[in-house]
């Protein structure tokens, strides 16, 4: 039955089209040239002699870029439709989930969550590609002791940049292209709760990107990505850019994450309780609801620090009264969660594929479930593990270590269900094993230097060197970075319809397994002969150490490059894989490959958890 | 890659789940409403946190004040600021720091009262529109919300530039500067507006929209997820006035 | 098809193995890389750091020691599609339950030591020590001797007295770490941070910061030197004549 409304409606959309034609290429025009504008309006109307002008003029621009890319995406059709009352009919809604537009679909505003899913493998791999040219560059520089590839001003911006990009890359790792491409399936639902948004979130981490980027181009920072008051007043107009990025992509993980526990909150098809759930679901509703929590002091702090050095507050300038502590305090209320946000959605997949792989259950479901809502629930009570040293509140030291070490009885739950799960099992060594046993290894290293510091005698040694450094690298490069290799050799099939070309992933595991080892460790022993971190230079104690580690980072990316081929050859040319190549019981791999697009014609009823291997599955 | 042909509805709405009842999409949407919120009150926790920080480091319990004021920290050296202010030293040529009196809670209380006003306006248009299905009236009074909110958008400016700064010289020129107040003060009232500005923009699609027909008295549950979020940036305001009010009386 | 109830000494071994590894390495390689140790706070880091390598490495060894075993015993030989595994084990409350509890008493372990460490650092100050004023600025330090209005770029310290230091700084936040002493902490602008400890060894140290504080934060290095007390009350009248 249609109303007069929807009649019109209709009319309106097929007549119009302007909307329909909106893609990247009108993202970025629209946001240069309304970042242009901004400017413009800016430079004209202010005081070109007060000491916040650039600051003012720059932070303009900024919203003019974000403002201008969303409109030119077609991310703000949206609200002005729901505002004038002119809602999607059924075939708009299966024009924008890219309904007969084929590849053209992957540049625009698509609401289908595999485009989606698909577009977030295409952005993690632009910021780590990104991130790590700075991390070579980095590593490069410091080779040799007085080394001069680059010159210290843009190394030291490079160590904040490369911080940065990183740490998107990796909160998108695992949860961008498969708590998108998988999760929905998984849940038996025909798309994530709110499409639109989905499109919405992958967008704006572009427009975010963009930002993150373009700090490289107008003379960068000299502090670490943590950016710290008062150092941040120093910073010249790249720190408003870096703000702004990060104030944007909260937006994006803000909607992301309220779309991935809607989703599986409401969307699970009939029988599929949450006991039935896969792990890898539970874990990516559990990162979320810990980002939801976390990012907002993210974008609070970043825009009081916009706000010193824009409008002269000062939240954390000592002469007004204010105070760096107060930055520090509210950045590591979001720091401490965010590490496990990016740890949890890696290790969710590793229990998928550690079950799958081994062919048998996951061991101890509950204590899976259990493992990471104790690691959520405890990370928000650790924060300031990273003040031991800075002077603030001794007295909370003894609390804070006690928060700190206790994490580590959740953590090492992981292993007990990883463990429980390959244990007497028939294990399959394909390439998503192989990046599971490379994890295995360098997680328990992570962890347990992660002890060290949790104790303050060691933190006050350790604290600022690249002990620390050469920990969370572990944890970051080592263990997450691995799950989110091996979740991508596990679910390409289900994308591509082909296997991640075996030989050229072998050769990358080994590159980069034993690039990490080198790096790291010679890293760590740079760190007890005291070296600091985010040093451009260093003296002749640490030189043998700092060789060896940037020999181990070339091997590294040497492993990535081959890893980036393999990804790309394998594309259009791997071997065949059919819909379900791992002989698997969770819904995804009940579907074609590639899967149709509302995955299901008609949607399947549950009545058992995936983890029940039984013969005739091998034989189907 | 294929797409499912069949017929959208049968007599019986059997089409394989493509087509969900409004109730469904409206629980979801809930949860999801619900969700921002949480994460809305993150943000003003947030808030708090930094205006009760800097007070207690600044004052040792007191806002800035020209008389009686507690110089001296608990670790008995002065405040900076104020050690700049007395001999201009800090390497600060000429500093002349202006301190100002503790300010009251201002137009707190009434930005925050009216806001709420306003999101009890809305939801008795919602109960009225899911009782009488008269979409006009819903519109109407749904003119006045926004209205209402337009007007306590005027009083939300006004506070902010009531907002005092102190006079800070650098580098020999004499600039403006917020004390730590004050920039606590400025950044609550601007979220503050933030979300009226969200308020206005949904108080504007709810009047349109209902008398386009997009929410029909079938369809009243949409005002009630604007409602939800309303009410709350009403219930925020008022948090945060309390709070401030109350930490200025006992302290 | 696995085996029934293969034995499983081959972790044994293994884990004792490693553990020995581990152990060894924790005793020998902590103190060889670190530098000198002029305190008794350094002294006690490094012990701790010991104590933490050796409760580590069983949990390690034994991680390690079934993920090998798992590669060499329970991997499917073979192209064909793996069938399900013969144990189809889904719980076992005892063994998480012990898991929980051993890694509960660990934690409980690690948390008594490093609690009674801190202790022990922060313990008193005795009766009088020597107070040094430390001001950090971009890119350097300046200490300063209150009592005797001396101040000097480098630090020198008397052995066996317990030193005291009142820590700011001008510009940005600065790490002041004496890497000989186990000592760190920040020095802030527009406040003051304390720390202290005894030299217990004569030489010299190295002061690093570690806090990223601009360009040239890498070059912001000096030494210092413990020296006896009577030739610290000779450095210290010679200064007071010069300033």
């Amino acid at each position: 039955m249609t109303t007069t409304l929807e009649h019109t409606a209709a009319v309106a959309t097929e007549g119009g089209g302007l909307a329909r034609k909106q893609n990247f290429l009108t993202a970025m025009v629209g946001g240069v040239v309304f970042a242009w504008l901004a400017w413009y309006l800016a430079h004209h109307f202010l005081d070109a002699s007060s000491r916040n002008y650039s600051d003012l003029v720059t932070t303009a621009l900024t919203f003019g870029w974000i403002f201008g890319f969303w409109l030119g995406i077609g991310a703000l059709n949206g609200p002005g439709r729901w505002l004038i009352g002119a809602d999607h009919t059924r075939a708009d809604d299966l024009y924008y989930a890219g309904e007969n537009q084929g590849r053209k679909r992957y540049w625009k505003y698509c609401t289908d969550h595999k485009v989606v899913g698909v577009q977030y493998i295409v952005m993690t791999a632009v910021l780590l590609g990104a991130g790590g040219i700075l991390a070579m560059a980095i590593r490069t520089e410091l080779i040799v002791p007085g080394n001069h590839f680059v010159n210290q001003q843009v190394y030291n911006g490079f160590v904040a940049v490369h911080g940065m990009l990183m740490i998107l890359a990796l909160i998108v790792a695992v949860a961008g292209p498969w708590a998108n491409f998988v999760v929905p399936i998984m849940c038996g639902a025909r798309d994530m709760a709110f499409p639109r948004l989905n499109a919405l979130s992958l967008w704006t981490l572009v427009g975010a990107a963009g930002l993150l980027l373009s700090v490289l181009a107008v003379g960068s920072l000299t502090m670490g990505w943590v950016v710290l008051a008062p150092i941040a007043d120093q910073a010249g107009i790249g720190m408003d850019f870096f703000a702004m990025a990060i104030i944007v992509f909260t937006v994006s993980t803000t909607v992301a994450g309220i779309n991935t526990i809607c989703t599986v909150m409401t969307m699970r098809t009939k029988g599929m309780s949450l006991a039935r759930l896969p792990i890898f679901v539970w874990a990516s509703m559990i990162a979320a609801a810990l980002g939801l929590y976390a990012f907002p002091y993210f974008s609070l702090v970043e825009a009081q620090t916009l706000m010193d050095r824009t409008v002269s507050t000062s939240f954390f300038v000592a002469d007004g009264g204010g105070t760096g502590w107060l930055q520090a305090n509210l950045f590591w209320l979001m720091g401490h969660p965010e590490v496990y946000v990016i740890l949890l959605p890696a290790v969710g997949a590793l229990f998928e594929i550690a079950s799958v792989m081994a062919r048998k259950p996951v061991f101890s479901f509950r204590t899976a479930i259990a493992g990471m809502t104790g690691l959520a629930g405890l990370s928000i009570l650790v924060w300031a593990h990273h003040m031991f040293t800075t002077g603030w509140a001794p007295t909370l030291g003894g609390p804070f270590m006690l928060t700190t070490e206790l994490i580590s009885i959740p953590t090492g739950l992981f292993f007990l269900v990883i463990i429980g799960t390959i244990w007497r099992g028939n294990i399959w060594m394909k390439l998503p094993t192989v990046w599971l046993f490379g994890f295995i290894f360098n997680f328990i290293i992570a962890g347990i230097t992660g002890i060290y510091l949790s104790d303050i005698p060691i933190d006050n040694q350790f604290h600022g060197t690249v002990f620390v450094t050469a920990h969370f690298h572990y944890v970051f490069v080592g263990s997450v970075l691995f799950g989110a290799i091996a979740a991508l050799a596990f679910w390409y099939p289900k994308v591509t319809g082909r296997f991640l070309d075996e030989t050229m992933g072998r050769i990358s595991f080994w590159l980069v397994f034993l690039g990490v080892q080198v790096t790291f460790l010679a890293m760590f022993v740079s760190g007890f002969k005291g070296m600091p971190r985010r040093y451009s230079s260093y003296s002749m104690l640490f030189e043998h150490a700092n060789f060896v580690t940037t020999i181990g980072a070339y091997m590294i990316m040497s492993g990535m490059l081959v890893l980036l081929g393999a990804v790309v050859r394998s594309w259009n040319h791997g071997e065949p894989s059919g819909p379900n190549p791992w002989h698997a019981n969770s819904l995804e791999w009940m579907v074609p490959t590639p899967p149709p697009l509302e995955n299901f014609d008609v949607l399947p009823v549950i009545t058992e958890d995936p983890y029940n291997y039984r013969e005739e599955l091998v034989r189907s | 890659m294929s797409i499912d042909t069949h017929a959208e509805h049968d007599a019986h709405g059997h089409d394989g789940g493509h087509h969900e009842p409004p109730e469904v999409v409206d629980g979801r949407q809930r949860m999801a409403i619900w969700l921002f919120i949480s994460g809305d009150a993150i943000t003003l926790s947030a808030l708090l946190f930094t205006y009760l920080y800097l007070r207690g480091v600044n004052t040792g319990g007191h806002w800035m004040s020209m008389v009686g004021y507690p110089t001296v920290g608990p670790n008995g050296h002065s405040y900076a600021w104020y050690e700049a202010a007395l001999n201009g030293s800090a390497g600060l040529p000429n500093p002349q720091v202006v301190m100002q009196a503790p300010l009251s809670a201002g137009l707190n209380w009434l930005v925050s009262i009216l806001t709420l006003v306003s999101g009890l306006v809305v939801w008795a248009a919602e109960k009225g529109l899911r009782a009488t299905k008269n979409a006009k009236t819903f519109s109407s009074l749904a003119w006045v919300a926004t209205a209402l909110v337009v007007v306590t958008m005027f009083f939300t400016l006004k506070q902010m530039h009531s907002i005092p700064a102190i006079f800070v010289a650098i580098n020999d020129s004499q600039t403006m500067s917020y004390t730590a107040y004050a920039s606590t003060m400025m950044v609550i009232t601007g979220s503050g507006l933030v979300h009226l500005a969200i308020l206005a923009f949904l108080g504007v699609g709810l009047a349109i929209r209902s008398a386009r027909g997009a929410i029909t008295g079938d369809k009243w549950f949409q005002a009630r997820l604007v409602r939800l979020f309303w009410v709350w940036v009403g219930i925020s305001g008022i948090i945060a006035s309390a709070v401030t009010t109350t930490i200025n009386t006992i302290h | 098809m696995t085996p029934k109830k293969e034995k499983l000494t081959g972790i044994y071994i293994s884990t004792f193995i490693m553990t020995v590894l581990g152990v060894v390495i924790g005793i020998y390689g902590p103190s060889r890389l670190m530098p000198r140790s002029m305190s008794d706070n350094m002294h006690l880091s490094i012990l701790t750091i010991v104590v933490f390598t050796v409760a580590a490495a069983p949990v390690a060894a034994g991680v390690y020691a079934v993920s090998l075993h798992a590669l060499r015993h329970w991997t499917h030989r073979g192209d064909d599609v793996p069938a399900p595994a013969a144990d189809q084990t889904r719980e076992h409350p005892v063994l998480v339950t012990s898991w929980v509890l051993a890694s509960t008493l660990l934690t409980v372990f690690l948390l008594v030591w490093g609690l009674g460490a801190l202790s022990v650092d922060n313990g008193g100050v005795g009766r009088n020590p020597l107070v040094v004023d430390v001001t950090g600025q971009q890119w350097l330090w300046t200490f300063s001797y209150p009592g005797s209005n001396v101040q000097s770029p480098t630090l020198v310290l008397p052995e066996g007295r317990t030193v005291e230091f009142h820590i700011t700084a001008l510009d940005v936040t600065h790490g002041f770490w004496i890497a000989n002493m186990g000592v760190q902490i920040d020095a802030n602008v527009g406040t003051t941070t304390e720390i202290h400890t005894t030299p217990n060894a004569l030489g010299t140290f190295d002061i690093r910061c570690t806090q990223f504080c601009g360009l040239n934060h890498a070059y912001m290095v000096t030494t210092g030197t413990v020296v006896t007390k009577d030739k610290f009350a000779q450095w210290l009248a010679s200064q007071s004549t010069k300033a």
